[in-house]
């Protein structure tokens, strides 16, 4: 790794990926990449790693992907001037995470040599399927979804295959603008290919070999230097998804090994693949979604390493196939995002655990995007839009409070003006506010909940919203800090009937109808007797907590704006320092975990995933029905013996 | 009538002077002197004494200054003011603590967001709404707004800034607000979003709103104190403010609408990049601004400064057009350092203090300045005429531990140095060009700033840019560009929402058309010689789109074209920055905007070319430029060159603060202005 050519060459890599980057989002037509910045171009290596990713524009958590299973499932010589599509998970390697995202890579020769690759990625805004936007929680399978197109050439030697863009077209609902996102993609991979030769034109292709290797080896390094600091050992943690309503939570259970520079992260225990769009597949490599708690830490501490596949070299996760991060064909992923905050949640639980002094409290653990549909009076065509996207505070952190509004590994979201949904969307908002009072407390408290308040001004609105959770278990608090508060929907009819409608998933609002959302906050860190009193002040003063709250939580009697008494002598105290080490999950949790401890819901886990994949849904019911009427606290001894009980009457 | 440009620096106050009309550019005279500290306007005050002194005005003879100042960037920065409050509509009490949600560093696990100007405890809610077409939902509660005001007061504010949902259309309820405050309060200062800017954004338009509150009273007082000194010793001179898209504006209106000037230190740099671009006649200038810390740049084509809609000052977007600066990179003071054994350049500086260790002012890391005095490409005999020493030894032993832990010589350590800060810049220069649809070779690279001319020629010539400029007064160019900065306004119209018509289109033009003309009539007597030429530009978009562009529309016998003629400039500018069109979509126009100007008199290009003399270099010194050492580099002084001068780099020009680098393959010549121009054929 040369110290110079490398930081040289990372640099100029950095000004393509960015260029290419900028020239995608310029040029996508639909609203949906630009709103979200639901999209990426990148390069990758002969062996699919990423040597160059974008962080200025589109999604930054996919620097630690591979591009080699799509690259392998075509089982012809890539030639110059070809592009390959796809969007289908299965034979992508897991490449594409739900059929909604289109893949294309493009490779890129110099003098007749293939140097690299150009990737890049959409999610389409829609791709057929049982629903407008081909997403919906409910789903429970990928044919539902829409098209799936598995690796083909898209183009042959710079001649665009027609009947593939047919294809395209005809299964969306929008095909034109999908299309248009495409060719938007391809000409930034064309951009990318120029540069490419460029340089390599320049600086010769064996300084471009060696520059791609060096910056790969710097980000590693970096990641080392991280992971190295960490304590040797190994941590568990366990969370939860709710699922659809009804049916039983979905366990998440991460366990992290800290060896030296190395980690390996293995996702055994967690529940079976379920039947709604909450799965997705990772295939056999360590798939990014599953290390985003970890690589978000380490580019956290090392902010000046470059953001590539180096990243995810020293880190080696698992799922065992089967498993809702790790599901078979035929399984539906439109509403995996859920899954990934939530993994990257019991990541963040166990390096609580390998860090001194731990770092963080659960965030509101959601990144939902409320949408409406409505028929134009004028026109009386039907029209979509996005309204807001919808997270909640992000968890405390060691050494300060947590983000209000937003959790930070969801930090790319951008609120659209209400100004502007007013005059898009045929509905006001009559507020769009943080909440007091319900912030995770603690030394450092949780971000604040956000809430929206909106009517319909038209005969019939229809709001659709995904990727909400965190109604019945609430983000947990660490080291003494309370938990958050939970997620709630209600609606507000125009004669003033109240309805609570928990996690909305489609709902038709008449004029004159509100629906008052409102999300979770983010978990509280340290104990909060130990808050500096001037914070709680503040707190109170800005109207975040109530004058009660400080004198009953924090032990601060405030008069007026100043501090009257405060009860606690010693203020002192740092993540290990804090007697507590419990986290604070909360009653719901508590309550249901009295029943089914982690143990009992691991065990079930792996019984389930040890029987034939045609078995597990029908055993898991049955096992599920019996041991539901258990009194008392279940063994692990207990659920696999009913699940083997079941299994075994089946096949009898 | 005499004309004098001042601009503030850090370390120096700078001066241009314009005697008299029949002067041309190259009899501009310039000069700097120490920036006086912590009274800014010392230093104003006393330049202007000089000026005066020497050229013996006389205390009723017609001045005008215009005067470019940081101060209203400062207090934001520096968070140095008296608390202030916003009202805002129920139910929105926190627009700013929202903020759009998103976080500047995505994925970093400790990210915040910026503390707004404002803490909760001083944002009231007013009972009101005004709906997205105008019409009232709600009346305003004049009680919750008497409420409101006791509160602040009573939460100890001086001033309040009064931004409600939806007042970009209609902006009653904010008025209301204002005449109830200047009944029941009337020594609290009120301003309402929509005087300051009315445009769609609640957010954006809050915080400029705040802005504009947060910096009043310091520019108030800033203003007033030259305003005294000018009434009293030069009777007739007028007092005019730089704004942040590049014009000048009166003192009275700076006062009232200091918002407008929060971004105006970098506009006035491209403003004079623009007047000389027109002398030399370029058709598209990159503006390459080098300080100690950061590197700016800009681009300006056909004679049209890019106008920004995302400019920020202290993390704080400002909404008003500003002339658009993109920072690409390291200063002159950015730290050279290793990490994990790979060479980094900045982003830490050492700013002015202790800066880079040849200052011999305390610094001993090692800097991008100190790696070009290694290379040769900064006087060892120091700058300023000596009076900034530059210490060779100090550089070389603040980069001795990086060349022995790397096991290369301190000057090829220095070498890399420059080139790892090459290519950042090009990692942020590219993409901002791809953004903009021009390529490198297209333009012409003005360069001014302390280290513009060592480092630009470098970056040029790795990016392939052909021709180069460097002004003849580029260490005081940005005062130079208020000295021909014209009076400009900024007004626009929301549009959105709006169902087009061609006589929608006209009326909208037609009232911005006579706001632009009266603010220009009341910018005091220097408007009723100003020509005023008005440009409209829609923003405009896909309808599924949430991008807008911004749109030159087309004038005929003065009148706005039609909405027809409007999607067809949309269609081809689409087409030019994108490379696709689509003819058959629905396109909006979100908003139109006029930009007026009062046309000023300018130094006219009065050049002479010479015959090409042969000029002996001061000296020969060693030079390392990319890899290359070349041992005896011709030095010209640049006071000995005239037009018609002609030389091959590599070569060095030496100026008086600065020096510039002309490498090799590029061509050096004295263009018939003064000022020097570099080129090569390929």
């Amino acid at each position: 790794m040369d110290p110079i050519l490398t930081e040289i060459m990372k640099n100029r890599f950095t000004a393509m990926a960015e260029e290419a980057s900028t020239v995608a989002y310029r040029t996508a037509h639909t609203t949906f990449v630009k709103q979200t910045q639901d999209f990426q171009v990148a390069l990758a290596t002969l062996d699919g790693e990423f040597f160059a990713y974008p962080t200025m524009t589109g999604v930054t958590n996919g620097s630690g992907d591979s591009i080699s299973g799509m690259v392998k499932a075509i089982d012809e010589k890539i030639l110059p001037g070809d592009v390959i599509v796809s969007n289908d998970p299965f034979n992508t390697g897991g490449l594409a995470t739900h059929i909604m995202d289109v893949h294309l890579v493009q490779p890129i020769y110099h003098q007749g040599e293939l140097v690299c690759y150009a990737w890049s990625f959409v999610h389409a805004s829609d791709v057929g399927g049982a629903v407008p936007g081909s997403i919906s929680p409910d789903l429970s399978e990928v044919y539902q979804e829409g098209l799936r197109l598995r690796p083909a050439k898209l183009v042959r030697e710079g001649v665009l295959n027609r009947d593939i863009v047919g294809i395209i077209k005809d299964n969306s609902r929008i095909g034109e603008a999908v299309w248009g996102d495409l060719e938007a993609l391809m000409s930034a991979m064309r951009l990318l290919s120029n540069r490419v030769n460029e340089l390599c034109e320049k600086m010769g292709v064996a300084a471009f070999r060696e520059g791609v290797a060096g910056v790969l080896s710097y980000s590693e390094r970096k990641a080392r230097e991280i992971i190295g600091q960490l304590k040797d050992g190994t941590y568990t943690f366990a969370d939860y998804i709710e699922g659809a309503e009804g049916s039983e939570p979905i366990l998440l259970h991460c366990s992290l090994t800290i060896d030296g520079d190395e980690a390996e992260i293995d996702y055994s225990g967690s529940s079976p693949q379920v039947r709604s769009a909450l799965n997705f597949y990772s295939g056999e490599r360590s798939h990014p979604f599953l290390c985003l708690g970890l690589t978000n830490y380490i580019y956290t501490m090392a902010p000046t390493m470059p953001v590539n596949g180096g990243s995810i070299r020293p880190i080696r996760a698992r799922a065992p196939l089967g498993s809702v991060m790790n599901a078979e064909f035929p399984a539906s992923s439109g509403n995996r995002w859920v899954s990934v905050m939530r993994i990257y949640d019991t990541l963040i639980g166990c390096l609580n655990q390998a860090i001194e002094g731990g770092i963080a409290a659960c965030g509101a653990g959601q990144g939902g995007i409320i949408s409406a549909s409505w028929i134009d009076a004028a026109t009386g065509r039907s029209r979509v839009s996005v309204v807001e996207p919808f997270s909640g505070g992000s968890g405390a952190r060691v050494r300060g409070d947590g983000v209000d509004a937003n959790d930070t590994m969801i930090g790319y979201l951008k609120s659209t003006p209400v100004e502007y949904v007013e005059v898009e969307v045929p509905l006001v908002v009559h507020r769009y506010e943080l909440v007091s009072d319900v912030a995770g407390h603690g030394k450092y408290r949780g971000g604040a909940a956000i809430r929206i308040e909106i009517e319909a001004r038209v005969p019939e609105l229809k709001i659709a919203v995904r990727g909400l959770d965190r109604f019945r278990f609430q983000p947990w608090g660490v080291y003494g800090g309370h938990p958050g508060s939970n997620s709630a929907g209600e609606v507000i009819r125009a004669d003033g009937r109240r309805e609570v409608i928990g996690m909305v998933k489609v709902l038709t609002l008449f004029a004159g109808d509100r629906l008052l959302m409102t999300s979770s906050a983010g978990g509280g860190f340290g104990p909060a007797e130990t808050r500096d009193p001037d914070l709680v002040l503040r707190d109170v003063l800005d109207g975040f907590i109530s004058a009660e709250t400080a004198r009953e939580i924090y032990g601060v009697e405030i008069d007026g704006d100043r501090i009257a008494a405060d009860k606690n002598l010693s203020r002192g105290g740092e993540g290990s320092e804090f007697a507590d080490t419990a986290i604070a999950i909360g009653p719901a949790r508590e309550a249901f975990e009295a029943l089914w401890p982690v143990e009992a819901s691991v065990e079930y886990s792996k019984a389930i995933l040890a029987l034939p994949f045609g078995l597990r849904g029908i055993v898991g019911s049955r096992a599920r029905a019996e041991l539901e009427g258990h009194d008392g606290q279940l063994t692990p001894q207990a659920v696999r013996r009913s699940v083997e009980a079941h299994a075994a009457a089946l096949a009898a | 009538m005499l004309r004098i440009g001042i601009d503030i620096g850090g370390t120096f106050t700078d001066f241009a002077v314009w005697k008299k009309e029949t002067d041309g550019y190259t009899d501009v005279e310039s000069f700097k002197i120490p920036t006086s500290r912590p009274d800014f306007s010392q230093a104003v005050i006393d330049g202007i004494s000089q000026v005066v002194a020497r050229h013996r005005v006389n205390v009723d003879d017609p001045v005008l200054v215009v005067h470019s100042t940081t101060i209203s960037t400062n207090a934001v920065i520096e968070r140095s003011q008296p608390p202030i409050a916003l009202f805002t509509t129920k139910g929105f009490r926190d627009v700013l603590g929202i903020a759009r949600l998103r976080l500047d560093k995505p994925i970093d696990l400790f990210n915040r967001r910026v503390t707004p100007l404002v803490p909760r405890e001083r944002v009231f809610e007013i009972t009101e709404r005004v709906l997205a077409d105008g019409s009232v939902e709600r009346e305003l509660d004049e009680a919750s707004v008497i409420s409101a005001l006791d509160a602040a007061r009573q939460k100890g504010a001086t001033a309040v800034g009064v931004s409600l949902l939806n007042s970009y259309v209609n902006p009653r309820h904010e008025q209301v607000v204002l005449e109830l405050a200047a009944k029941h309060h009337p020594d609290l200062e009120v301003v309402a979003s929509s005087d300051v800017w009315p445009q769609q954004s609640e957010y954006e338009r809050a915080v400029l709103t705040l802005l504009n509150v947060y910096v009043k009273s310091v520019m108030d007082g800033y203003l007033e104190k030259i305003d005294t000194f000018l009434s009293r010793s030069l009777k007739n001179a007028k007092l005019f403010v730089m704004k942040s898209n590049g014009g000048m504006m009166s003192a009275s209106e700076a006062r009232s609408l200091p918002a407008h000037t929060l971004l105006s230190g970098p506009a006035a740099g491209v403003t004079a990049a623009k007047t000389l671009g027109e002398y030399l006649d370029l058709d598209r200038v990159l503006t390459f601004d080098m300080g100690g810390t950061s590197t700016d740049v800009s681009l300006i084509e056909g004679g049209r400064p890019m106008i920004s809609a995302q400019a920020e000052v202290g993390e704080f977007p400002v909404l008003v057009p500003s002339t658009a600066v993109e920072a690409i990179g390291a200063g002159g003071g950015s730290v050279v350092w290793l990490d994990g054994g790979i060479l980094k350049v900045g982003p830490r500086s050492a700013g002015s203090k202790p800066g880079p260790a040849c200052y011999g002012l305390g610094g001993t890391e090692p800097t991008l300045s100190d790696a070009y005095l290694i290379c040769g490409l900064l006087p060892d005999t120091g700058l300023l005429g000596g009076k900034l020493a530059l210490d060779v030894a100090r550089a070389e032993t603040a980069f001795k531990l990086i060349a022995d832990t790397l096991g290369i010589s301190v000057e090829k350590a220095a070498e890399s140095a420059i080139a790892v800060a090459t290519s950042n810049m090009m990692a942020k220069l590219l993409p901002f060009l791809a953004r903009v649809g021009v390529g490198p070779t297209d333009c012409t690279l003005m360069l001014y700033g302390g280290a513009g001319a060592v480092h630009g020629p470098l970056l040029a010539d790795e990016i392939g840019v052909r021709r180069i400029v460097v002004p003849r007064v580029p260490s005081v160019f940005c005062a130079f560009g208020c000295l021909v900065s014209d009076l400009l306004h900024d007004t626009m119209r929301n549009m959105h929402g709006t169902v087009l018509s061609d006589a929608a289109l006209a009326e909208a033009a037609e009232q911005l058309r006579v706001a632009g003309e009266e603010w220009v009539a009341r910018q005091g007597e220097i408007s009723a010689g100003a020509v005023i030429v008005q440009t409209f530009t829609a923003e405009m978009r896909y309808a599924a789109q949430s991008f807008t562009l911004p749109v030159e529309l087309e004038l005929s016998e003065g009148k706005i074209g039609s909405v027809q003629n409007a999607f067809e400039r949309f269609h081809a500018e689409h087409e030019r920055l994108f490379g696709h069109a689509s003819a058959d979509l629905p396109v909006v126009i979100d908003a139109l905007r006029l930009r007026t100007a009062g046309k000023q008199e300018k130094p006219a290009p009065k050049g002479r070319s010479g015959p090409s003399v042969p000029v002996e270099p001061r000296i020969h010194r060693r030079l390392r430029i990319n890899g290359k050492t070349y041992f005896q580099a011709p030095v010209f002084s640049q006071g000995s060159l005239e037009p018609g001068f002609r030389a091959k780099g590599p070569a060095m020009v030496e100026q008086e603060i600065a020096t510039v680098v002309v490498p090799p393959d590029y061509w050096v010549e004295i263009g018939p202005l003064g000022d020097i121009v570099m080129t090569r054929d390929h």
